[in-house]
Protein backbone atom coordinates (compact mmCIF):
# COMPACT_ATOMS: atom_id res chain seq x y z
CA UNK A 1 0.00 0.00 0.00
CA UNK A 2 1.39 3.47 -1.16
CA UNK A 3 1.35 6.59 1.27
CA UNK A 4 -1.39 8.57 0.23
CA UNK A 5 0.57 10.86 -0.47
CA UNK A 6 1.87 9.55 -3.26
CA UNK A 7 -0.51 10.06 -5.79
CA UNK A 8 -0.31 13.50 -5.42
CA UNK A 9 3.59 12.87 -6.21
CA UNK A 10 4.82 13.99 -3.16
CA UNK A 11 8.06 12.41 -4.36
CA UNK A 12 8.33 15.02 -7.13
CA UNK A 13 9.66 18.15 -5.57
CA UNK A 14 7.26 20.52 -4.69
CA UNK A 15 7.56 23.31 -7.32
CA UNK A 16 8.02 22.39 -11.27
CA UNK A 17 8.90 25.57 -12.21
CA UNK A 18 12.55 24.24 -13.58
CA UNK A 19 10.10 22.51 -16.19
CA UNK A 20 8.35 25.62 -17.46
CA UNK A 21 11.52 27.40 -17.82
CA UNK A 22 13.01 24.25 -19.81
CA UNK A 23 9.82 24.09 -22.01
CA UNK A 24 10.08 27.82 -22.23
CA UNK A 25 13.53 28.28 -23.19
CA UNK A 26 13.14 25.58 -26.15
CA UNK A 27 10.06 27.66 -27.46
CA UNK A 28 11.86 30.50 -27.96
CA UNK A 29 15.12 29.57 -28.89
CA UNK A 30 12.45 27.51 -31.88
CA UNK A 31 10.59 31.19 -32.24
CA UNK A 32 13.90 33.09 -32.66
CA UNK A 33 15.25 30.57 -35.11
CA UNK A 34 12.59 29.91 -37.23
CA UNK A 35 11.99 33.49 -37.44
CA UNK A 36 15.75 34.21 -38.49
CA UNK A 37 15.43 31.79 -40.85
CA UNK A 38 12.32 33.23 -42.77
CA UNK A 39 13.83 36.57 -42.59
CA UNK A 40 16.89 35.40 -44.36
CA UNK A 41 15.17 33.38 -46.81
CA UNK A 42 13.12 36.89 -48.20
CA UNK A 43 16.00 38.70 -48.50
CA UNK A 44 18.05 36.21 -50.44
CA UNK A 45 14.73 35.69 -52.13
CA UNK A 46 14.52 39.63 -52.97
CA UNK A 47 18.43 39.44 -53.80
CA UNK A 48 18.80 36.80 -56.01
CA UNK A 49 15.11 35.82 -57.24
CA UNK A 50 14.19 39.06 -58.40
CA UNK A 51 12.04 37.08 -61.24
CA UNK A 52 9.85 35.34 -58.09
CA UNK A 53 9.50 37.86 -55.11
CA UNK A 54 9.38 41.11 -57.23
CA UNK A 55 6.80 39.60 -59.80
CA UNK A 56 3.95 41.67 -61.19
CA UNK A 57 0.73 39.55 -60.86
CA UNK A 58 0.48 37.95 -57.16
CA UNK A 59 -3.00 37.13 -58.58
CA UNK A 60 -4.39 33.56 -58.19
CA UNK A 61 -3.52 32.36 -61.18
CA UNK A 62 -0.13 33.15 -61.07
CA UNK A 63 0.74 31.67 -57.88
CA UNK A 64 -1.60 28.25 -58.79
CA UNK A 65 0.67 28.42 -61.84
CA UNK A 66 3.98 28.65 -59.84
CA UNK A 67 2.86 25.42 -57.34
CA UNK A 68 6.27 24.41 -58.07
CA UNK A 69 7.78 25.59 -54.73
CA UNK A 70 9.94 23.07 -52.13
CA UNK A 71 7.45 20.36 -50.41
CA UNK A 72 10.30 17.40 -49.91
CA UNK A 73 12.94 17.86 -47.73
CA UNK A 74 15.14 16.80 -50.22
CA UNK A 75 13.72 19.61 -52.43
CA UNK A 76 14.00 21.76 -49.49
CA UNK A 77 17.63 20.58 -49.16
CA UNK A 78 18.56 21.03 -52.71
CA UNK A 79 17.42 24.37 -52.43
CA UNK A 80 19.09 25.95 -49.77
CA UNK A 81 22.10 24.20 -51.57
CA UNK A 82 21.68 26.45 -54.64
CA UNK A 83 20.77 29.55 -52.24
CA UNK A 84 17.32 29.55 -53.03
CA UNK A 85 15.15 31.92 -50.77
CA UNK A 86 11.90 29.77 -51.30
CA UNK A 87 13.67 27.43 -49.83
CA UNK A 88 15.08 28.80 -46.77
CA UNK A 89 11.65 30.01 -46.15
CA UNK A 90 9.99 26.87 -46.01
CA UNK A 91 12.85 25.32 -43.65
CA UNK A 92 12.02 28.50 -41.37
CA UNK A 93 8.60 27.15 -41.74
CA UNK A 94 9.37 23.50 -40.99
CA UNK A 95 11.57 24.79 -37.89
CA UNK A 96 8.33 26.38 -36.72
CA UNK A 97 6.39 23.75 -37.74
CA UNK A 98 8.85 21.51 -35.42
CA UNK A 99 8.71 24.12 -32.15
CA UNK A 100 5.26 22.68 -30.41
CA UNK A 101 6.90 19.33 -30.89
CA UNK A 102 10.52 20.12 -29.55
CA UNK A 103 8.29 22.08 -26.51
CA UNK A 104 6.57 18.74 -25.86
CA UNK A 105 9.76 16.17 -25.84
CA UNK A 106 11.55 18.93 -23.68
CA UNK A 107 8.93 18.28 -20.94
CA UNK A 108 9.52 14.40 -21.42
CA UNK A 109 12.31 14.53 -20.75
CA UNK A 110 11.83 16.73 -18.05
CA UNK A 111 8.96 15.59 -16.18
CA UNK A 112 11.45 12.21 -16.55
CA UNK A 113 14.28 13.96 -14.79
CA UNK A 114 12.04 14.99 -12.20
CA UNK A 115 10.75 11.69 -12.11
CA UNK A 116 7.50 12.54 -12.23
CA UNK A 117 6.56 9.21 -14.00
CA UNK A 118 2.94 9.68 -14.43
CA UNK A 119 3.46 12.92 -16.45
CA UNK A 120 6.44 11.39 -18.44
CA UNK A 121 4.20 8.66 -19.62
CA UNK A 122 1.21 10.70 -20.55
CA UNK A 123 3.34 13.30 -22.65
CA UNK A 124 5.77 10.12 -24.70
CA UNK A 125 2.48 9.17 -25.05
CA UNK A 126 1.32 11.92 -26.87
CA UNK A 127 4.17 12.32 -28.46
CA UNK A 128 4.24 8.75 -29.95
CA UNK A 129 0.96 10.16 -31.14
CA UNK A 130 2.22 13.07 -33.17
CA UNK A 131 4.83 11.15 -34.48
CA UNK A 132 2.38 8.30 -35.59
CA UNK A 133 0.26 10.89 -37.69
CA UNK A 134 3.56 12.04 -38.92
CA UNK A 135 4.51 9.14 -40.55
CA UNK A 136 1.29 8.31 -41.42
CA UNK A 137 0.66 11.43 -43.07
CA UNK A 138 3.77 11.66 -45.11
CA UNK A 139 3.31 8.02 -46.51
CA UNK A 140 -0.13 8.85 -47.20
CA UNK A 141 0.30 12.81 -48.58
CA UNK B 1 -0.40 43.89 -56.69
CA UNK B 2 3.45 42.53 -56.84
CA UNK B 3 4.58 39.83 -54.28
CA UNK B 4 6.47 42.39 -52.29
CA UNK B 5 3.14 44.68 -51.98
CA UNK B 6 1.03 41.03 -51.20
CA UNK B 7 3.64 39.91 -48.36
CA UNK B 8 3.39 43.74 -46.64
CA UNK B 9 -0.22 43.28 -46.68
CA UNK B 10 -0.08 39.90 -45.40
CA UNK B 11 2.08 40.79 -42.82
CA UNK B 12 0.13 43.10 -41.38
CA UNK B 13 -3.06 41.24 -41.44
CA UNK B 14 -1.18 38.27 -39.80
CA UNK B 15 -0.07 40.57 -36.76
CA UNK B 16 -3.49 41.54 -35.96
CA UNK B 17 -4.43 37.68 -36.14
CA UNK B 18 -1.38 37.00 -33.86
CA UNK B 19 -2.30 39.29 -31.12
CA UNK B 20 -6.15 38.54 -31.42
CA UNK B 21 -5.28 34.21 -31.72
CA UNK B 22 -2.58 34.57 -29.08
CA UNK B 23 -5.13 36.36 -26.71
CA UNK B 24 -7.63 34.44 -27.36
CA UNK B 25 -6.01 31.19 -27.58
CA UNK B 26 -7.69 30.78 -31.19
CA UNK B 27 -4.29 30.40 -32.77
CA UNK B 28 -5.33 32.89 -35.81
CA UNK B 29 -6.67 30.67 -38.07
CA UNK B 30 -10.01 32.39 -38.35
CA UNK B 31 -8.67 35.57 -39.59
CA UNK B 32 -6.12 34.08 -41.89
CA UNK B 33 -8.30 31.89 -43.90
CA UNK B 34 -11.26 34.11 -44.96
CA UNK B 35 -9.21 36.53 -45.91
CA UNK B 36 -6.59 34.80 -48.21
CA UNK B 37 -9.68 33.17 -49.85
CA UNK B 38 -12.35 35.78 -50.03
CA UNK B 39 -9.95 38.89 -50.16
CA UNK B 40 -6.67 37.25 -52.21
CA UNK B 41 -9.35 34.23 -53.84
CA UNK B 42 -6.39 32.12 -53.10
CA UNK B 43 -7.22 28.04 -53.26
CA UNK B 44 -8.75 27.13 -49.83
CA UNK B 45 -6.21 24.15 -50.24
CA UNK B 46 -3.27 26.84 -49.82
CA UNK B 47 -5.31 28.90 -47.44
CA UNK B 48 -5.47 26.22 -44.55
CA UNK B 49 -1.97 25.30 -45.38
CA UNK B 50 -1.15 28.64 -44.16
CA UNK B 51 -3.53 28.61 -41.45
CA UNK B 52 -2.25 25.54 -40.31
CA UNK B 53 1.06 27.54 -40.42
CA UNK B 54 -0.20 30.67 -38.55
CA UNK B 55 -1.71 28.16 -35.43
CA UNK B 56 1.87 26.45 -34.63
CA UNK B 57 3.79 30.14 -35.09
CA UNK B 58 0.88 31.98 -32.41
CA UNK B 59 0.98 28.36 -29.94
CA UNK B 60 5.10 28.74 -30.11
CA UNK B 61 5.02 32.19 -29.31
CA UNK B 62 2.44 32.37 -26.95
CA UNK B 63 3.61 29.85 -24.88
CA UNK B 64 7.18 30.90 -24.44
CA UNK B 65 6.38 33.66 -22.85
CA UNK B 66 3.55 31.91 -20.88
CA UNK B 67 4.48 28.61 -19.51
CA UNK B 68 7.75 29.54 -17.66
CA UNK B 69 4.91 32.40 -16.14
CA UNK B 70 2.50 29.68 -15.30
CA UNK B 71 -0.08 31.59 -17.15
CA UNK B 72 0.14 28.46 -19.62
CA UNK B 73 -0.85 25.42 -17.22
CA UNK B 74 1.29 22.88 -18.65
CA UNK B 75 0.36 20.07 -17.13
CA UNK B 76 -3.05 20.35 -17.93
CA UNK B 77 -2.00 20.83 -21.07
CA UNK B 78 0.24 17.63 -21.90
CA UNK B 79 -2.73 15.85 -20.10
CA UNK B 80 -5.49 17.18 -22.24
CA UNK B 81 -3.28 16.52 -25.59
CA UNK B 82 -3.90 13.24 -24.93
CA UNK B 83 -7.46 13.17 -25.99
CA UNK B 84 -7.10 16.36 -28.42
CA UNK B 85 -4.14 14.36 -30.73
CA UNK B 86 -5.95 11.24 -30.41
CA UNK B 87 -9.27 13.34 -31.53
CA UNK B 88 -7.25 14.52 -34.63
CA UNK B 89 -6.55 11.38 -35.93
CA UNK B 90 -10.07 9.76 -34.83
CA UNK B 91 -11.02 13.09 -37.18
CA UNK B 92 -8.39 12.51 -40.06
CA UNK B 93 -9.47 8.72 -40.34
CA UNK B 94 -13.02 9.60 -40.48
CA UNK B 95 -12.79 12.54 -42.62
CA UNK B 96 -15.90 12.15 -45.52
CA UNK B 97 -17.69 9.51 -43.27
CA UNK B 98 -20.34 12.66 -42.11
CA UNK B 99 -21.40 15.64 -44.37
CA UNK B 100 -19.34 18.21 -43.77
CA UNK B 101 -21.53 20.98 -44.21
CA UNK B 102 -24.03 19.50 -41.27
CA UNK B 103 -20.39 19.28 -39.43
CA UNK B 104 -20.19 22.85 -40.00
CA UNK B 105 -23.33 23.79 -38.67
CA UNK B 106 -23.41 21.43 -35.90
CA UNK B 107 -20.08 23.29 -35.01
CA UNK B 108 -21.47 26.43 -35.22
CA UNK B 109 -24.44 25.97 -33.09
CA UNK B 110 -22.27 24.59 -30.57
CA UNK B 111 -19.99 27.35 -30.45
CA UNK B 112 -22.75 29.88 -30.30
CA UNK B 113 -24.57 27.74 -27.34
CA UNK B 114 -21.08 27.86 -25.24
CA UNK B 115 -20.87 31.76 -26.52
CA UNK B 116 -24.19 32.04 -24.43
CA UNK B 117 -23.32 30.14 -21.47
CA UNK B 118 -20.04 31.90 -21.08
CA UNK B 119 -21.40 35.53 -20.48
CA UNK B 120 -23.42 33.76 -17.53
CA UNK B 121 -22.04 33.70 -14.39
CA UNK B 122 -21.31 30.78 -12.90
CA UNK B 123 -21.96 29.98 -9.39
CA UNK B 124 -18.83 29.43 -7.29
CA UNK B 125 -18.80 26.98 -4.08
CA UNK B 126 -15.78 27.76 -2.02
CA UNK B 127 -14.22 24.44 -0.80
CA UNK B 128 -10.53 24.02 1.21
CA UNK B 129 -8.06 22.53 -0.81
CA UNK B 130 -5.18 21.37 0.92
CA UNK B 131 -1.83 23.00 -0.41
CA UNK B 132 -0.25 19.94 -0.80
CA UNK B 133 -2.36 19.26 -3.78
CA UNK B 134 -1.09 22.30 -5.94
CA UNK B 135 2.41 21.56 -6.78
CA UNK B 136 2.20 24.16 -9.87
CA UNK B 137 2.52 27.12 -7.38
CA UNK B 138 4.67 30.07 -7.31
CA UNK B 139 6.85 31.35 -4.51
CA UNK B 140 4.76 34.13 -3.67
CA UNK B 141 1.90 31.07 -2.48
CA UNK B 142 3.93 30.73 0.66
CA UNK B 143 1.31 33.60 2.40
CA UNK B 144 -1.82 31.54 0.78
CA UNK B 145 -0.25 28.16 2.01
CA UNK B 146 0.05 29.90 5.93
CA UNK B 147 -3.81 30.26 5.87
CA UNK B 148 -4.44 26.52 4.72
CA UNK B 149 -7.39 27.99 2.33
CA UNK B 150 -6.34 28.18 -0.77
CA UNK B 151 -9.09 28.16 -3.94
CA UNK B 152 -12.53 28.56 -5.08
CA UNK B 153 -14.18 25.80 -6.85
CA UNK B 154 -16.91 23.29 -7.58
CA UNK B 155 -16.17 20.38 -5.04
CA UNK B 156 -17.80 17.29 -7.87
CA UNK B 157 -15.16 15.63 -10.05
CA UNK B 158 -11.86 17.07 -8.33
CA UNK B 159 -10.45 13.85 -7.53
CA UNK B 160 -8.81 13.15 -10.83
CA UNK B 161 -6.98 16.80 -11.01
CA UNK B 162 -6.12 15.65 -7.26
CA UNK B 163 -4.18 12.54 -8.46
CA UNK B 164 -2.55 14.48 -11.46
CA UNK B 165 -1.83 17.55 -9.50
CA UNK B 166 -3.87 19.98 -12.01
CA UNK B 167 -4.51 22.43 -9.76
CA UNK B 168 -2.43 25.34 -9.89
CA UNK B 169 -1.77 29.62 -9.14
CA UNK B 170 -1.25 32.19 -11.46
CA UNK B 171 -0.03 35.86 -11.20
CA UNK B 172 -2.47 38.13 -12.82
CA UNK B 173 -0.78 41.54 -13.52
CA UNK B 174 -4.09 43.31 -13.92
CA UNK B 175 -5.56 42.27 -10.57
CA UNK B 176 -1.83 42.35 -8.90
CA UNK B 177 -2.26 39.27 -6.91
CA UNK B 178 -1.68 35.65 -7.14
CA UNK B 179 -4.59 33.72 -8.42
CA UNK B 180 -5.21 30.23 -7.08
CA UNK B 181 -7.70 28.07 -8.65
CA UNK B 182 -8.95 24.49 -8.37
CA UNK B 183 -9.54 22.37 -11.53
CA UNK B 184 -13.05 20.48 -11.92
CA UNK B 185 -14.57 17.84 -14.21
CA UNK B 186 -11.15 16.52 -15.54
CA UNK B 187 -12.64 13.79 -16.88
CA UNK B 188 -15.84 15.32 -18.91
CA UNK B 189 -13.07 17.67 -20.14
CA UNK B 190 -10.85 15.37 -21.25
CA UNK B 191 -14.09 14.11 -23.18
CA UNK B 192 -14.70 17.49 -24.69
CA UNK B 193 -11.05 17.26 -25.75
CA UNK B 194 -11.52 14.56 -27.63
CA UNK B 195 -14.36 16.08 -29.28
CA UNK B 196 -12.84 19.02 -30.14
CA UNK B 197 -9.29 16.98 -31.42
CA UNK B 198 -12.14 14.73 -33.56
CA UNK B 199 -13.52 17.81 -35.12
CA UNK B 200 -10.73 19.98 -35.98
CA UNK B 201 -9.24 16.48 -37.92
CA UNK B 202 -12.44 15.99 -39.70
CA UNK B 203 -12.88 19.96 -40.62
CA UNK B 204 -9.12 21.26 -40.76
CA UNK B 205 -10.02 23.74 -38.71
CA UNK B 206 -8.00 24.50 -34.94
CA UNK B 207 -11.05 24.45 -32.92
CA UNK B 208 -9.42 26.20 -30.40
CA UNK B 209 -13.48 27.44 -30.37
CA UNK B 210 -13.92 24.53 -28.81
CA UNK B 211 -11.33 24.49 -26.20
CA UNK B 212 -11.46 27.66 -24.34
CA UNK B 213 -15.24 27.12 -23.65
CA UNK B 214 -14.41 23.75 -22.11
CA UNK B 215 -11.46 24.74 -19.86
CA UNK B 216 -13.87 27.41 -19.03
CA UNK B 217 -17.42 26.29 -18.45
CA UNK B 218 -16.40 22.76 -17.52
CA UNK B 219 -13.44 22.55 -15.35
CA UNK B 220 -13.53 25.84 -14.15
CA UNK B 221 -9.83 27.04 -15.37
CA UNK B 222 -9.67 30.53 -15.42
CA UNK B 223 -10.29 32.60 -18.87
CA UNK B 224 -6.19 33.65 -19.24
CA UNK B 225 -5.28 30.16 -18.20
CA UNK B 226 -7.95 28.41 -20.88
CA UNK B 227 -6.84 30.85 -23.39
CA UNK B 228 -3.02 30.38 -22.81
CA UNK B 229 -3.71 26.44 -22.13
CA UNK B 230 -5.41 26.37 -25.14
CA UNK B 231 -2.80 28.12 -27.55
CA UNK B 232 -0.63 25.39 -26.67
CA UNK B 233 -2.89 23.01 -27.31
CA UNK B 234 -3.52 23.66 -30.83
CA UNK B 235 -0.08 24.12 -32.02
CA UNK B 236 0.49 20.45 -30.95
CA UNK B 237 -2.39 19.26 -33.38
CA UNK B 238 -1.12 21.83 -36.25
CA UNK B 239 2.19 20.44 -35.44
CA UNK B 240 0.85 16.65 -36.63
CA UNK B 241 -1.19 17.45 -39.34
CA UNK B 242 1.20 20.35 -40.73
CA UNK B 243 3.82 17.90 -41.81
CA UNK B 244 0.81 16.49 -44.02
CA UNK B 245 0.20 19.64 -45.46
CA UNK B 246 3.91 20.47 -46.38
CA UNK B 247 4.39 16.89 -47.84
CA UNK B 248 1.24 17.48 -50.17
CA UNK B 249 2.50 20.90 -51.11
CA UNK B 250 -0.49 23.21 -49.73
CA UNK B 251 2.41 25.34 -48.05
CA UNK B 252 3.70 27.69 -50.18
CA UNK B 253 6.70 29.65 -49.23
CA UNK B 254 5.55 32.95 -50.55
CA UNK B 255 2.35 33.22 -48.67
CA UNK B 256 3.17 31.38 -45.20
CA UNK B 257 6.45 33.34 -44.91
CA UNK B 258 4.97 36.73 -44.51
CA UNK B 259 2.48 35.11 -42.10
CA UNK B 260 4.67 33.09 -40.06
CA UNK B 261 6.44 36.36 -39.39
CA UNK B 262 3.59 38.50 -39.14
CA UNK B 263 2.23 36.34 -36.62
CA UNK B 264 4.91 35.43 -34.58
CA UNK B 265 5.44 38.93 -34.08
CA UNK B 266 1.45 39.63 -32.98
CA UNK B 267 1.59 36.60 -30.87
CA UNK B 268 4.33 37.64 -29.01
CA UNK B 269 2.79 40.68 -28.29
CA UNK B 270 -0.55 39.39 -27.92
CA UNK B 271 0.62 36.90 -24.97
CA UNK B 272 2.33 40.13 -23.35
CA UNK B 273 -1.09 41.96 -23.35
CA UNK B 274 -2.45 38.40 -21.96
CA UNK B 275 -0.44 39.20 -18.68
CA UNK B 276 -2.49 42.93 -18.43
CA UNK B 277 -5.86 42.43 -19.68
CA UNK B 278 -8.46 41.94 -17.34
CA UNK B 279 -10.18 38.68 -17.26
CA UNK B 280 -13.70 40.19 -17.75
CA UNK B 281 -12.62 41.63 -20.73
CA UNK B 282 -11.21 39.18 -21.95
CA UNK B 283 -14.25 36.71 -21.71
CA UNK B 284 -15.97 39.67 -23.45
CA UNK B 285 -13.74 39.87 -26.42
CA UNK B 286 -13.57 36.06 -26.76
CA UNK B 287 -17.41 35.71 -26.70
CA UNK B 288 -17.50 38.09 -29.16
CA UNK B 289 -14.61 36.57 -31.71
CA UNK B 290 -15.94 33.10 -30.75
CA UNK B 291 -19.86 34.86 -32.22
CA UNK B 292 -17.75 35.65 -35.39
CA UNK B 293 -16.59 32.09 -35.61
CA UNK B 294 -19.68 30.66 -34.73
CA UNK B 295 -21.17 32.69 -37.94
CA UNK B 296 -18.53 31.46 -40.07
CA UNK B 297 -19.17 28.12 -39.48
CA UNK B 298 -22.91 28.26 -39.86
CA UNK B 299 -22.66 30.63 -43.28
CA UNK B 300 -20.09 27.43 -44.66
CA UNK B 301 -22.48 24.72 -43.22
CA UNK B 302 -25.99 26.73 -44.60
CA UNK B 303 -24.73 28.98 -47.52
Amino acid sequence: MLPASHAYGALTPPSPRGVRALVGKVLHVGVLSSAAVLLTGYLVGLIAEPATFGSHSAEQAHLAARASFPHSLLAVWDGIGHGSGEAIIVAGVLVLILTPVAGLATSAVAFARRRDWLFTVISTTVLSVILGSFVIGWLTA
Amino acid sequence: MTIVELSLVLLAISIAAGVLGALLGLGGGFVIVPVLTLVFHLDIRLAIGTSIVAVAATSSAGAAINVSESITNLRVATFLALATTLGAVTGALLAGVFDARFLFALFGIVLALSGVQMLRTRPVTTVKVPVSLIKDRVPAMQAVRASGNIAEGAVRGRHLADRLALHSAYYDESEGREVPYVVVQTGLGLALMYLAGTMSGLLGIGSGALKVPAMDLAMHIPMKVSTATSNLLIGLTASASAVVYFARGDIDPLIAGPVAIGVLVGATQGSKMLRNIRSDRLRVLFVIVLGTVAAQMLWKGIG
